[in-house]
C-alpha cells in the first residue's frame, strides 16, 4: 500500500465534491472579477457624463448583487474543496492506524514510540497541508491569474499589463529564496528551544542531584549560556524573515510605478478610458496575493512530498507473521521440537536446539538469567515472531497452521512490562472482552492478590489509572496483569517474570492461587528466581539460549549442577554474607 | 498569593488576580530598552504616514491630471516617484522595526527565562514534591516562548494599528465630512465581524487543539502498547475507539473550514457595501462637476485599507489575553517567598569532621501529618551506621533532613555541634554525598557525570574514584572510556551500573559524609557482588549512613537503628538486637526464611 495510492483512492471517493468544487469555483472566480469592471464602468459614466445617476445606481446595485454571489459561491466551494482536506486527514490517519494494528511486535522494537505518533500527526498534516493551502490556493490564483490578465490584456491593454506583470518573476524568485532560507533558520530556532526545554526538564527531573552536589551556580550560567544562543537564533531568523513582507511590497510597487507612468500616458492619449485605468489598479491587486502565495505553495508541497515519503516508508512495511486456519484444538499441550531461533534481521541464535514437551495440564518452569532466552520463548508461542515451520506444536498441529486469533484467545499471556491502558483497572482487566462480567472482574483480581489494593483505591475499580489517573506501585499492576491474564479463563497460561516487584508474602499468596488454577491448564513459569518455579511439574534451566538442565526441582538439586548453585546463591546469601561480616 | 500554603500552587487558574498589575509589570521590564522603544513608535507613526499617503498620490494623479486632461508626463513620473519613494521609505522603516522589536522581545523573554530558572534553583525540596516536573518546565519554556509575541510585536503593532484607523479617519474627515461619515459606518460593522470571528475560531481552536491532543495521547499509548493489543486479539475495539476520537476532531476542523470561509469574505462584502454606498452618495454631484472623481477614489481605497488593522487588532487582543495568562503563571513562580533557599550565607564548613546529631527532631510533609516523631541518635566521625525498616517507616526522610532539603518543625539537627542551619547550604551538601535510589545522569560525559562542573576535580580523580566504587571494569569496556556519552539519562546503562557511577560521583566529591540509599530493584548476583565491595570501599573511613535492605550490607554497620512507623524502635549492633528478641529478630528471620536475598528487611 502506497500513499500515493491511497490519495488516490480517497480522490475518486470524493470526486465529486471535487468537480463541483472547481466549477463553482471558476464560477467565483469571474463572478468577483467582474466587480473591478462594474466600478470601471462607473467611473467612466461618471466622468464623461455618459450615464444618469439611476442608471449608474442600478451599476452598483449589480456591483453589490455580484459581491454576494461571489461571496455564496466562494463559501461553497471552499467548503468543498477546504473540507475536502480535512476528509483526506482524518482517511489517511484511520488508514495509518489501521496498518499500524496489523504491523508485527518486532517493527515496535525498532521505532520509538515518539517518530510513530510524529508520522501519525506531522506527517498526515503536511500532507493535509498540500491537500487544502497547497491545493486550494494553487488552483484559485492561477483561475483568478487567468482571468484577471485575460481582463487586464483583453479589455483593457496588452502592453501595459505585460508591464505590470514584469515584476512578477521577480517576486516569485526573491520570495522562494527567502522562504527557504527562513525555513532553514526556523529549524534552528526550533532546535534551540527543543534544547532549552531538555536542559530545563532535566534540571528539573534531576533537582534532587542538583541540590545535593550543590551545582545550582553551574545550572545557572549553564542555563544563562543556552538562552543567550536562543536569543542570536532567534535574531538571525529575524533578520531574513523580517524582510519578506518589505521587500515582496518594493517589487510589487515597481508594477505601480509602471502602471502609474504609463498607465496614465494611455489614458490621455485616449487608448483606455479613466474607468479602464481604475479596474486596471484593482486587478493588479488581486494578482498580488496569489503571487507571494506561490512561494509558500512551492514550500508546502516540498514538504508534502518528503512527509509522503516517510509514510509510504510506514505503510510499506508488512507483518512477517502469515495466519493459520486451524482453530479447532482440543488439547493444549505443547511440544517444541529442534528449535533454533534468531530474531529477525540479526544472525545470532537466541534460542538454540530447544526440545521440550508440555503436557496439558502440567506447568513448566524456565528459570535462567537475563539475555538466556526465557522471554523469547514465550513470544514464540504467542506468535509474536515468525516462527519456522515445523518445530512448536500445540495439540500436535504446527503452531504456523493455528489461526493467530483462535492462539492468542486460548492463551493468557502476563508479560514482563507491566503496560496498562490508561481507563480504569475494570476495563483493564476486562480488556480482553466486552462481556466481562463484574463477578468475573472480581474474582480473577482476587486471585491475582490485587483485590484488597484495588477497595483501597479512591473509586475502587472504577479507578483509572495511568497518564490520566493515579499512578499504581509496580507490584500492583503486576498484579492487575495478571488478572488480566485470568480473567480471559486461558486454556495455556505463561507468566514470564511477573511477580518481580511483588513483596514474598504476596507473591507466595498468588502462585498458590495460580497453582490450583492451572490444575487443568497447560501452564508456563517464567522467572530469574528460584522460589517462583520451585513447585512446576518441570523445570528447564536456560542458559545462553540452551536447556542445560531440566526436570523436578528436587531432580534439578540432586544435580548438584547450575540450578543448584543458582539455589543456593538466592537462598543462602544472607547467612553467608553474615559469617561474612563477621 | 505568594504561596502561602503549597498545595495552593495547583489552583493557580481558579484564583482571582489582578490582570492590570501583570500588564504593568511585563510593561515594567520594557524600562531598560525605553530609548529603542521610542525609535519604534516613530517608526510607527512614520509607517502610518507613509501608508495613508499612497492613496493620495493616485488621487493627485487622477484629479490633476487625468480628469482635466492635462499632459504632463514629467509631472505625473514625479508623483509616480513620489509614490516609489514612499514604498521603499517605508518598507526599511518596517523592517527596522521588526528588527528592533525582535530584539527587544528576546532580549526580555531571556530575563525572564533565565530569573525563572534561578529562581527555580532556589527553591526548596518541598516545592518541588508539589509542583509537577511537566507543569514546571512549560512555565520555563512554553509560557515565556508565549510572551514572544507580546514583546516583539503585538504593543507596538497594536499601537501603530489603532493610529492608523484614527489616521485614516482623520484625513477622510478633512478631505469630505459627508463621504467619510458613509464611509465610517462600516467599522463598527467590521469590527463586530471581526470580534465574533476571533471569538468563534477561538473557541473552535482550543476544541481542535484538545481534540489533537487526544489522538496524539491515544496514538502513543496505543502504539506503546500495541503488543498487549495483538495478544488479547483487540485491534477492532481499538480502532473502534480511535476511530470516535478522530471524528470528534475532523467535526472541530471542519467548522474551522466553515468559520475561516465565513469571516474574511463576509468583510469583503461589506466592503463592496461600502464602496456602492459611497458612489451612491457622491454620484449626482460628481456629474454636476462640484466633485471630484479622484477624491471618491480615495476613499473607496481607504474602505479596503480599513479591515486589515481592525482584524489585527482582534487578532492580537486574544494574543495579549494568552499572554496574560502565560505571565501570572510566570510570576506566580517568581512571586514564591516560602521555601526558597538560601544558597549564599552561613558559616563555612571546609573541614567538617562529619558528627551528625538529631534531638528530638520531629518533622512532617504537611502540617500535622509527623512522619518523623521526636527522633534522636548521635553519629560520631567516621561510624558507619544503618537505618533500618519498611518502606514509608521514615528511612529516606532522615536522609533529606541531614542535606536540609526540608526544615524540622521541632527538635535540633546538629552536625559537627553546630545547628544545621548556621551552615552555608552549597558547602553543606558538598562535604555530605548523597548516593540515591534513582540514579540520576546528566547529558554528557561519564567523566562530566562524575566530575558535577566541579573543576578541582582532574582526571586522575575521577579515575581514582572510578576504581575506589569498582566502576572501573565496565567503563574500560566502553568504547570511548570514561569520555563515552551519557545518552537520555543514562538508560543505556543498567541499574547496576547506574549505581556504579552514582558511587564514584559521592567518592569523586571527598566529602565528610556518605549516604548510601541502597536500591531495592533487582540486581543480577555479579553486579551485586560489585555493588557490596564498591560500598566496603566507599565507606571507609569516612562517616557513612546507610539505608539498608540487604542484611549484608546491615551486618557491616556499627551501629543500627530500627525505625518503626517514624520512631527510633531499637538501635545496637546486630548481636545485640537480634538478643533483643524485638522487630529486628523477626525481621532478619523472616528474610531467612523466605530464603530471598532482596527481601525488604
Amino acid at each position: 500500500m502506497e500513499v500515493k495510492k491511497i490519495l488516490r483512492e480517497f480522490i475518486k471517493e470524493r470526486i465529486l465534491s471535487y468537480i463541483a468544487g472547481i466549477l463553482i469555483l471558476i464560477a467565483a472566480s469571474v463572478i468577483s472579477l467582474r466587480i473591478p469592471k462594474i466600478l470601471g464602468k462607473v467611473t467612466d459614466m461618471l466622468n464623461k457624463g455618459q450615464g444618469t445617476v439611476n442608471e449608474i445606481r442600478i451599476q452598483l446595485l449589480l456591483m453589490v448583487g455580484f459581491a454576494v454571489l461571489g461571496f455564496v459561491l466562494r463559501f461553497i466551494w471552499r467548503y468543498f474543496l477546504v473540507g475536502n482536506c480535512r476528509h483526506v486527514e482524518s482517511y489517511l490517519r484511520r488508514k495509518l492506524f489501521a496498518h499500524l494494528q496489523t504491523l508485527p511486535v518486532n517493527f515496535y522494537n525498532n521505532h520509538r514510540t515518539g517518530d510513530l505518533v510524529a508520522y501519525a500527526i506531522n506527517d498526515i498534516n503536511a500532507i493535509r497541508r498540500v491537500f487544502g493551502f497547497g491545493f486550494v490556493a494553487l488552483i484559485e490564483g492561477v483561475l483568478i491569474n487567468t482571468v484577471s490578465v485575460y481582463y487586464m490584456a483583453r479589455t483593457i491593454e496588452p502592453v501595459l499589463t505585460l508591464m505590470a506583470l514584469a515584476p512578477v518573476p521577480i517576486v516569485i524568485g526573491v520570495t522562494i529564496f527567502l522562504r527557504k532560507t527562513i525555513r532553514n533558520r526556523f529549524e534552528k530556532v526550533q532546535k534551540a528551544f527543543a534544547v532549552i526545554s531538555e536542559r530545563v526538564q532535566e534540571n528539573i527531573m534531576g533537582i534532587r542531584v542538583v541540590k545535593a552536589f550543590a551545582q545550582e551556580e553551574h545550572e545557572m550560567a549553564g542555563f544563562d549560556r543556552l538562552s543567550r544562543d536562543n536569543i542570536k537564533t532567534h535574531m538571525r531568523m529575524v533578520r531574513v524573515s523580517g524582510a519578506l513582507g518589505p521587500v515582496t511590497e518594493v517589487c510589487f510597487s515597481i508594477s505601480f510605478l509602471f502602471f502609474i507612468i504609463y498607465g496614465s500616458r494611455l489614458v490621455l492619449t485616449g487608448r483606455i478610458s479613466l474607468g479602464d485605468f481604475v479596474a486596471f489598479n484593482s486587478y493588479m491587486a488581486a494578482i498580488m496575493r496569489p503571487v507571494i502565495n506561490i512561494s509558500r505553495i512551492v514550500e508546502i508541497w516540498q514538504r508534502g512530498a518528503a512527509s509522503a515519503k516517510r509514510l509510504n516508508y510506514i505503510f510499506s512495511e508488512t507483518t512477517d507473521i502469515a495466519d493459520g486456519d486451524e482453530s479447532e484444538i482440543k488439547d493444549f499441550d505443547i511440544e517444541i521440537r529442534n528449535l533454533t531461533f534468531a530474531y529477525p534481521q540479526t544472525q545470532v541464535p537466541v534460542l538454540k536446539d530447544i526440545n521440550l514437551k508440555v503436557p496439558s495440564g502440567s506447568t513448566l518452569g524456565i528459570i535462567g538469567k537475563t539475555g538466556s532466552g526465557k522471554t523469547t520463548l514465550a513470544n514464540l508461542l504467542l506468535r509474536l515472531y515468525p516462527v519456522p515451520d515445523g518445530h512448536i506444536f500445540i495439540n500436535n498441529i504446527d503452531i504456523n497452521q493455528i489461526s493467530i486469533e483462535t492462539l492468542r484467545e486460548k492463551i493468557g499471556f502476563v508479560p514482563q512490562d507491566n503496560f496498562l491502558f490508561s481507563s480504569t483497572i475494570r476495563s483493564n482487566i476486562g480488556f480482553y472482552h466486552e462481556g466481562v462480567t463484574d463477578e468475573e472482574i472480581e474474582e480473577a483480581a482476587r486471585m491475582s492478590g490485587v483485590f484488597d489494593d484495588i477497595l483501597e483505591l479512591p473509586e475502587g475499580f472504577d479507578t483509572v489509572v495511568g497518564e490520566r489517573g493515579i499512578t499504581l506501585s509496580g507490584g500492583q499492576r503486576q498484579r492487575v496483569t495478571i488478572a488480566r491474564a485470568l480473567v480471559k479463563n486461558p486454556s495455556i497460561l505463561i507468566l514470564d517474570d511477573s511477580l518481580s516487584a511483588v513483596d514474598t508474602e504476596t507473591e507466595k499468596e498468588v502462585l498458590g492461587n495460580i497453582r490450583s488454577i492451572l490444575k487443568h491448564r497447560t501452564g508456563i513459569i517464567i522467572s530469574h528466581r528460584v522460589s517462583t518455579v520451585i513447585n512446576a511439574d518441570r523445570i528447564i534451566y536456560l542458559d545462553d539460549g540452551r536447556i542445560i538442565e531440566e526436570g523436578t526441582h528436587h531432580e534439578l538439586m540432586a544435580l548438584k549442577g547450575a540450578y543448584y548453585r543458582l539455589y543456593m546463591s538466592q537462598s543462602e546469601n544472607p547467612e553467608k554474607s553474615m559469617e561474612a561480616g563477621k | 498569593m505568594n504561596g502561602s500554603g503549597s498545595k495552593r500552587y495547583d489552583k493557580g487558574e481558579e484564583r482571582i488576580y489582578s490582570k492590570k498589575a501583570n500588564v504593568t509589570r511585563l510593561l515594567s521590564y520594557f524600562i531598560p530598552y525605553i530609548p529603542h522603544i521610542a525609535i519604534a513608535v516613530i517608526m510607527a507613526f512614520a509607517i502610518n504616514a507613509t501608508v495613508i499617503v499612497k492613496p493620495r498620490v493616485l488621487q493627485r494623479v487622477i484629479d490633476d491630471y487625468l480628469v482635466p486632461e492635462v499632459c504632463d508626463a514629467a509631472a505625473i513620473s514625479r508623483l509616480g516617484l513620489i509614490f516609489f519613494g514612499l514604498i521603499l521609505l517605508g518598507a526599511v522603516l518596517n523592517y527596522s522595526q521588526t528588527i528592533l522589536l525582535n530584539f527587544v522581545g528576546q532580549n526580555i523573554m531571556h530575563r525572564l527565562r533565565t530569573e525563572l530558572f534561578n529562581k527555580i534553583q532556589h527553591m526548596k525540596m518541598a516545592f518541588f514534591d508539589h509542583f509537577s516536573s511537566g507543569r514546571l518546565l512549560t512555565r520555563v519554556t512554553n509560557d515565556v516562548e508565549a510572551l514572544n509575541e507580546l514583546f516583539s510585536g503585538v504593543l507596538i503593532n497594536l499601537f501603530r494599528d489603532a493610529v492608523m484607523i484614527i489616521g485614516i479617519i482623520w484625513v477622510m474627515f478633512s478631505m469630505n465630512t459627508t463621504l467619510a461619515f458613509v464611509a465610517i459606518c462600516s467599522v463598527p460593522v467590521i469590527a463586530v465581524i471581526a470580534v465574533i470571528y476571533r471569538k468563534a475560531a477561538r473557541k473552535n481552536f482550543i476544541r481542535m487543539k484538545r481534540a489533537v491532543g487526544r489522538i496524539n495521547g491515544f496514538l502513543a499509548e496505543n502504539i506503546s502498547g500495541m503488543k498487549i493489543v495483538q495478544i488479547f486479539h483487540r485491534e477492532k475495539q481499538k480502532f473502534d475507539e480511535y476511530n470516535s476520537i478522530e471524528k470528534d476532531y475532523f467535526e472541530s476542523s471542519l467548522r474551522e473550514v466553515i468559520l475561516n470561509s465565513l469571516g474574511r469574505p463576509i468583510v469583503e462584502v461589506i466592503n463592496n457595501l461600502a464602496i456602492a454606498a459611497l458612489v451612491w452618495v457622491c454620484a449626482g454631484d460628481i456629474l454636476s462637476g462640484t466633485f471630484e472623481y479622484g477624491v471618491l477614489y480615495t476613499f473607496i481605497s481607504y474602505v479596503r485599507e480599513f479591515f486589515q488593522p481592525i482584524n489585527e487588532i482582534a487578532d492580537k487582543y486574544t494574543g495579549l489575553q494568552s499572554a496574560v495568562i502565560s505571565s501570572e503563571r510566570i510570576f506566580e513562580i517568581m512571586d514564591i517567598k516560602e521555601n526558597v533557599e538560601d544558597l549564599k550565607t552561613g558559616i563555612s564548613c571546609e573541614n567538617l569532621r562529619g558528627e551528625i546529631e538529631f534531638r528530638n527532631v520531629w518533622f512532617a510533609y504537611e502540617d500535622g501529618n509527623w512522619v518523623l516523631e521526636d527522633v534522636s541518635f548521635h553519629i560520631k566521625p567516621g561510624e558507619t551506621v544503618a537505618f533500618v525498616g519498611a518502606t514509608g517507616s521514615g528511612k529516606s526522610t532522615i536522609i533529606s533532613l541531614i542535606t536540609r532539603f526540608y526544615d524540622i518543625q521541632k527538635g535540633e539537627i546538629l552536625i559537627d555541634g553546630v545547628d544545621i542551619k548556621k551552615y552555608r547550604l552549597t558547602e553543606l551538601r558538598r562535604k555530605i554525598a548523597v548516593v540515591l535510589q534513582d540514579v540520576f545522569l546528566f547529558t554528557g560525559d561519564i567523566a562530566s557525570n562524575i566530575r558535577l562542573n566541579n573543576e578541582e576535580i582532574t582526571d586522575d580523580d575521577v579515575y581514582r574514584a572510578i576504581k575506589t566504587a569498582c566502576a572501573d571494569s565496565f567503563i574500560e569496556s566502553l568504547p570511548n572510556g570514561i569520555k563515552s556519552e551519557v545518552k537520555e539519562r543514562g538508560c543505556t546503562f543498567s541499574s547496576g551500573q547506574r549505581q556504579l557511577l552514582s558511587f564514584a560521583r559521592a567518592v569523586a566529591l571527598n566529602p565528610a559524609v556518605l549516604i548510601l540509599d541502597e536500591a531495592t530493584a533487582y540486581i543480577d548476583t555479579e553486579t551485586e557482588e560489585m555493588i557490596q565491595r564498591s560500598m566496603e570501599n566507599v565507606t571507609s573511613g569516612r562517616t557513612s549512613i546507610l539505608i539498608a535492605h540487604r542484611l549484608s550490607t546491615i551486618r557491616r554497620a556499627d551501629r543500627i537503628y530500627v525505625i518503626d512507623r517514624g520512631r527510633i524502635a531499637e538501635e545496637g549492633d546486630h548481636d545485640t538486637l537480634m538478643n533483643l528478641n524485638g522487630l529486628y529478630r523477626n525481621y532478619v528471620e523472616l528474610s531467612l526464611k523466605n530464603r530471598y536475598d532482596e527481601a525488604d528487611i
